[in-house]
């Protein structure tokens, strides 16, 4: 497949308007759309005071003070924060959810199919009061373990951990349905335990998938403060969302200006991310894969 | 294929890590193995102090579980999902099982405490200062372990403790209005009182022996005042009596203390209500009004929300799953922004864009004009399935990113032999394999839109209001923000109904979810 | 690939390592409050105990500032927690009865009722003390007869008057629109409303027509009746369809418009709060606050927030607490929150002792003021309140007066 569209990159004129040039102004016209409420952040966060959504006028006065100022806060700290447990967590949704997607797609078994369903329903229920039972479940594991108890980022990523097994297993689930079992009967014929042929096949070949759904869960995690801010008590351990969401909530006071600043920040790593994490996804490791 | 047959076929005999010993598997599981051991035994050790016997025999059997399924040659599909489901169980389950629970109590603002604290509470709040005393510089003494207080009265030291009332002490030396020193007692440090300090704080010493004198007490250890009661408890009939006689009994239906004519003492406590929480949403006549209009609103919002992102979402995907597109690596990292921003952050910021006279929208982008998108039934529900659209779009394009690479080429290219044009091959070839690993994630979606609290609270409030309805909910309202609405905003906490309403939502969503689910079964048996 | 995922496993086990021992590290050099009872007995002045505190982001300096001289004085430390805003209330009510609670929460007085319907706040004995207090900063922490929370500062709202636009202000509210108007400016005075309505912003202008929310008895406390029923209500109902009619009142004005609306000039005048002063300087303006004119004939008396501390039911260190209870109500310690917060203190020699212009006009117009009412019930008067103002704002409700007349229903049936 890869050879033949090398070829047609050097369309000329009318043909490449048609099949490629209409999609640049596409993507011009989308990332508009993407951009635009992106720039009222962005003005804010370069003008020394005044309101985040008071006014229809853009990049009236532009400074870099606020971006100076967020070091002296905790800013750095949550940061660090966020992405220690948005990593921890991302990592922990990949091996346990592919494994659970390994079992429903490899294994029969009595309740799989009710199992699945039920691992996405459960996932349904509407979190709204969750956040009186979390701090129940917390306080009483400090009690036993103490690394998962009220105030420690290990406490938050176990609670994420809670939700590993959910859509994103169906995700996983569907796209190891389309590896071909063959390939596991090849590897079983030749010896292999079905450790190996999960850690050294499957894994393998489903690289885009993982890539996508520890993005996601990345994501997912990086900009949670719900959860977040039962759990982490105090503003030294805050995350990144935890901290923003308490800048912003009091409407009264609010440091918008900085509070703008540290949300174009903050999204910077997820941009590097998923820019890294791109030629996994959509790189052709998987056909490779499947003919080799 | 029936499930016995594929189990005759799959569970024939494995080799095993936990039989081969001479593979490095097998000790890498058993290090691990041993970690989890040590883990649980730590945690039974652990809770074996405290009365915590619901997570003793969680832990017990937990890790009895796991020893059996990892040393098993058995039950190969839970070596691969016990770890996700443990997690699930605790943090999952645990959270549902205990909504329910509150669901069947009256826990809420006046009633959020045991019954005990609420008796210390009413005792408490009940003890007051006598009004017109005056206030005594108390230093508190101690003999044989008993606390004392002595003050100076009328110029006179005097001295007392829990059951003697004030006496004359004239062998007390006195500077000033203090006491400073009584022979036979030790006068008590503030450290002392500090590290004593719930004695010091419960001691109660009567002025005479008749209790209508009231008795001293001190709050912060140096200065004391007279109070007196307005209410007495007594254990035996489980009641607190007032001066004038008046009785409120206990009532362990409702967690009040209830006199005859209806008066009640705060706080009360929790108790268990039965099924009250769910009656009650059946019969209020505030949520018969508006329930149908908000939960067609509802489903619509969340089937629309579902259609709208994945139909953006798919077609960028799809449309910049192409090499021939320069530059798409940047378009691609450019279309999830949205994603990267706070989800709050971004519901501000379209709330700022869309006011009416100062949001850039009218101002700038439609030149002065005056929409009045939030303000309007059906803009105020357009512009939220708008501003759902910019959030959702980013996830639905990473999925259908995901997923196409899950698409042999050899299919596409099969069809291009066929003569299929790029929006047939698309229709018949490329949508409905995506729908199979796709179709549960737009169910959790629409099950995740259903109760869209934040967007809703953030962006409109639920609104605009119907207009004089005795319960504040408007058009934009969806299930979970008139939960919102009916169990908190009126300012009193009903956590017991809140959670009641979201258990009857959970299954609404449920069965729904559950219904598209045997859909999409079908779907994949096709394929 | 493979050996690439596990070295990203790895990265990320020792990435939390790291953190949990970073985070782990102030936890144990400085254990909770009320654990360690051991410590406080041997040196008494050194290291006298630890208060938990919370309270949201706006106080933490003052209340550092004040911290480090209460610990100067007593030994006493204060731990402080920040919350978020809307977090510390409802945090403070669900974990007191878990123990996880603080000692002391830092709140507004409209607290008072829905912290004590809980059972999460013990009543307090000031003694002499009190004298000293403004007397609606001590009414406004009174629920019943007892004393719950000891107040530092005194908000209210005042008319803030742009000094290049407007140079006297006349005694009437008509008066003063029709100068606003000739003035040039696009909005002849500024009253934040938003799309919930605000009936804090406008209770200036509706006290003015004789229609307080609730009555008052004969030594000021608020009855659980409604005081806006009636005609005056009715009044000043259709008073807000004129507002609404000259442009004045629209859902689209929320806080951040009207501030940036008056910053930029865009009016004369503005119905705000003290907490808008560190913006208006910093944006450079020459402004005033004075009493908000009449406009129903009589004065208008704005809502006084007080800002005081509680004490939790359960604080298991309730004395070392009430000391510094006690230190609150000190002219010192009042002086030093002042100096920090900048709002009105509530202790009346500290208050006389401010000499700052602006805050006095803020001040002057609170004089009348009427306490934030504390009942529980008050989160529901509110919603319906500032729904029906805003129904009468946007023409959704086309009349006034049974727009009032309903909310008065809805209002009586809540409560």
């Amino acid at each position: 497949m890869s050879h033949q569209v090398e070829n047609d990159t050097r369309l000329k004129g009318s043909r490449w308007w048609k099949e490629v040039g209409w999609k640049h102004i596409l993507a011009v016209v989308v990332i508009a759309f993407c951009v635009f409420p992106l720039l009222y952040v962005l003005s804010a966060s370069l003008s020394p005071g005044g309101t985040l959504t008071g006014s229809a006028t853009l990049f009236s006065e532009v400074s870099g003070e606020n971006y100076v100022e967020l070091v002296n806060t905790n800013f750095p700290r949550w940061m660090l924060h966020s992405l220690v447990v948005s990593t921890a967590t991302a990592v922990g949704t990949i091996v346990m959810g592919a494994a659970a997607a390994y079992a429903f797609s490899r294994f029969r078994f009595v309740g799989r199919r009710g199992g699945l369903t039920a691992l996405l329903i459960i996932q349904m229920f509407p979190q709204m009061l969750a956040f009186v039972a979390i701090f129940l479940l917390l306080l009483t594991l400090r009690d036993i373990y103490p690394f998962l108890g009220l105030g420690e980022l290990m406490g938050l990523i176990a609670v994420y951990l809670g939700g590993a097994l959910g859509a994103n297993t169906f995700l996983m689930y569907g796209f190891f349905n389309t590896i071909p079992k063959e390939l596991d009967e090849a590897a079983k014929i030749d010896g292999a335990t079905h450790a190996q042929i999960f850690w050294g096949v499957v894994m393998r070949l489903v690289t885009p998938i993982l890539a996508v759904v520890g993005l996601l869960s990345f994501v997912a995690t990086y900009g949670e403060f719900i959860l977040a801010r039962i759990v982490l008590a105090s503003p030294e351990n805050y995350t990144l969302a935890v901290g923003l969401y308490v800048w912003a909530s009091d409407e009264r006071n609010a440091p918008w200006s900085v509070f703008a600043a540290g949300a174009v920040l903050a999204a910077i790593p997820i941009i590097l991310l998923f820019m890294y994490l791109q030629k996994y996804i959509v790189g052709g490791l998987t056909a490779g894969g499947v003919k080799g | 294929m029936s499930d016995t047959a594929e189990k005759e076929r799959t569970g024939a005999p494995q080799l095993s890590h936990a039989r081969d010993f001479s593979r490095p598997g097998f000790y890498v599981k058993l290090v691990l193995m041993a970690l989890v051991n040590a883990f649980g035994i730590f945690g039974i050790l652990a809770s074996l102090p405290g009365d915590d016997w619901p997570v003793l025999i969680f832990l017990a059997v937990t890790l009895v579980i796991a020893n059996y399924v990892y040393f098993s040659k058995r039950s190969i599909p839970a070596k691969y999902l016990m770890p996700g489901l443990v997690f699930l169980a605790v943090y999952q389950l645990y959270v549902m099982g205990n909504t329910a629970y509150v669901a069947f109590t009256n826990y809420g603002d006046g009633h959020n405490d045991a019954k005990q604290p609420a008796i210390t509470q009413i005792l408490k709040t009940s003890d007051r200062r006598v009004e017109g005393t005056d206030t005594f510089p108390v230093t508190i003494l101690e003999r044989n372990d008993q606390l004392s207080f002595a003050i100076v009265r009328d110029g006179e030291p005097r001295i007392g403790t829990q059951e003697q009332p004030l006496q004359d002490a004239s062998d007390a030396m006195v500077d000033g209005d203090r006491v400073t020193e009584v022979p036979g007692y030790e006068v008590l440090s503030l450290g002392d009182i500090q590290s004593r300090q719930n004695d010091v704080l419960d001691l109660r010493v009567s002025l005479s022996d008749d209790p209508d004198d009231g008795w001293l007490r001190t709050d912060n250890g140096t200065l004391s005042y007279i109070a007196k009661s307005s209410l007495t408890y007594d254990e035996e009939a489980d009641a607190f009596t007032s001066p004038d006689g008046k009785v409120y009994a206990a009532d362990p239906d409702r967690g009040l203390f209830v006199a005859d004519d209806g008066t009640t003492l705060t706080p009360g406590w929790r108790v268990l209500v039965g099924v009250d929480n769910f009656s009650a949403m059946f019969t209020d006549a505030r949520l018969s009004g508006p329930f149908f209009k908000i939960m067609l609103w509802t489903f619509a919002f969340a089937i629309l929300s579902v259609l709208t992102t994945f139909a953006l979402g798919l077609g960028l995907a799809t449309i910049f799953n192409d090499p021939r597109v320069k530059g798409r690596v940047i378009y691609r990292a450019l279309f999830i922004l949205p994603y990267a921003f706070p989800g709050f952050l971004a519901a501000l910021v379209w709330k700022g864009m869309l006011n009416r006279q100062f949001g850039i929208i009218n101002q700038t982008l439609l030149g002065g004009a005056d929409i009045n998108w939030l303000g309007d039934g059906n803009l105020a529900k357009l512009s939220i399935l708008g501003v759902n659209l910019w959030l959702g779009f980013p996830y639905m394009f990473l999925v259908c990113t995901g997923a196409l690479q899950s698409i042999p080429g050899e299919l596409s290219e099969a069809a291009i032999m066929d003569g299929a044009g790029p929006f047939k091959r698309f229709r018949s070839v490329t949508l409905p394999l995506l729908l199979v690993s796709v179709a549960p994630l737009l169910i959790a979606s629409f099950a995740f839109n259903f109760n869209n609290f934040s967007l809703i609270y953030m962006l409109t409030g639920g609104g605009p209001n119907f207009p004089g309805s005795p319960i504040i909910v408007g058009d934009t309202d969806i299930l979970i923000s008139m939960v919102y609405s009916v169990a908190f905003e009126s300012g009193v906490k009903q956590y017991g109904l809140a959670s009641a309403m979201s258990i009857v939502i959970f299954v609404i969503v449920g069965v729904i979810s559950w219904l598209g689910f045997r859909q999409t079964r079908k779907l994949e048996e096709i394929m | 690939m493979r050996k690439h995922f596990l070295a990203l496993a790895a990265a990320g086990l020792a990435l939390t390592l790291t953190a949990c021992g970073d985070s782990a590290t102030p936890e144990t050099s400085d254990p909770p409050a009320g654990d360690t009872p051991g410590t406080e007995t041997s040196a008494p002045m050194e290291d006298a105990g630890t208060l938990s505190i919370w309270m949201d982001e706006n106080r933490i300096d003052a209340f550092t500032a004040l911290g480090e001289n209460f610990k100067t004085a007593t030994g006493i430390s204060l731990d402080i927690i920040e919350k978020p805003t809307e977090d510390v209330k409802t945090d403070f009510i669900t974990q007191v009865p878990t123990g996880e609670g603080p000692d002391l929460i830092v709140g507004a007085n409209d607290w008072v009722g829905d912290l004590s319907n809980n059972g999460v706040i013990a009543p307090l004995e000031l003694g002499a003390k009190l004298d000293g207090m403004s007397e609606p900063a001590v009414k406004g922490f009174t629920l019943d007869g007892n004393l719950y929370g000891v107040p530092y500062a005194v908000e209210n709202l005042a008319l803030v008057r742009n000094n290049a636009l407007a140079t006297d202000t006349p005694a009437t509210f008509d008066e003063l629109i029709e100068q606003g108007k000739a003035s040039g400016a696009q909005f002849p005075v500024i009253i934040q409303q938003g799309d919930a309505g605000d009936a804090y912003h406008l209770y200036p202008i509706q006290t003015s027509f004789g229609a307080p929310v609730f009555t008052t008895d004969d030594s000021g406390e608020y009855t659980g009746e409604l005081g806006m029923a009636g005609e005056e209500g009715v009044a000043f109902a259709e008073y807000i369809k004129k507002l609404a009619d000259e442009g004045i009142l629209s859902a689209s004005i929320g806080g951040d418009q009207a501030n940036q609306a008056f910053m930029d000039g865009k009016s004369p005048y503005m119905i705000t709060g003290p907490w808008n002063i560190p913006a208006f300087e910093e944006a450079g303006l020459d402004f005033a606050a004075m009493p908000v004119p009449s406009a129903g004939g009589e004065p208008a008396r704005p809502f006084l927030g007080v800002q005081g501390v509680y004490l939790s039911s359960q604080s298991e260190q309730a004395l070392l607490a009430n000391q510094f209870l006690d230190y609150m109500a000190t002219a010192e310690a009042q002086d030093t929150l002042y100096e920090e917060s900048r709002r009105t203190p509530a202790l009346e020699e500290s208050a006389n002792a401010v000499d700052d212009p602006i805050l006095e006009g803020f001040g002057e117009a609170g004089v009348d003021g009427d306490p934030l009412p504390a009942i529980p019930e008050m989160g529901a008067v509110w919603t319906f309140w500032g729904a029906a103002e805003l129904s009468i704002v946007d023409g959704s409700a086309a009349d006034p007066a049974t727009a009032w007349n309903t909310m008065i229903t809805n209002i009586q049936g809540e409560i």
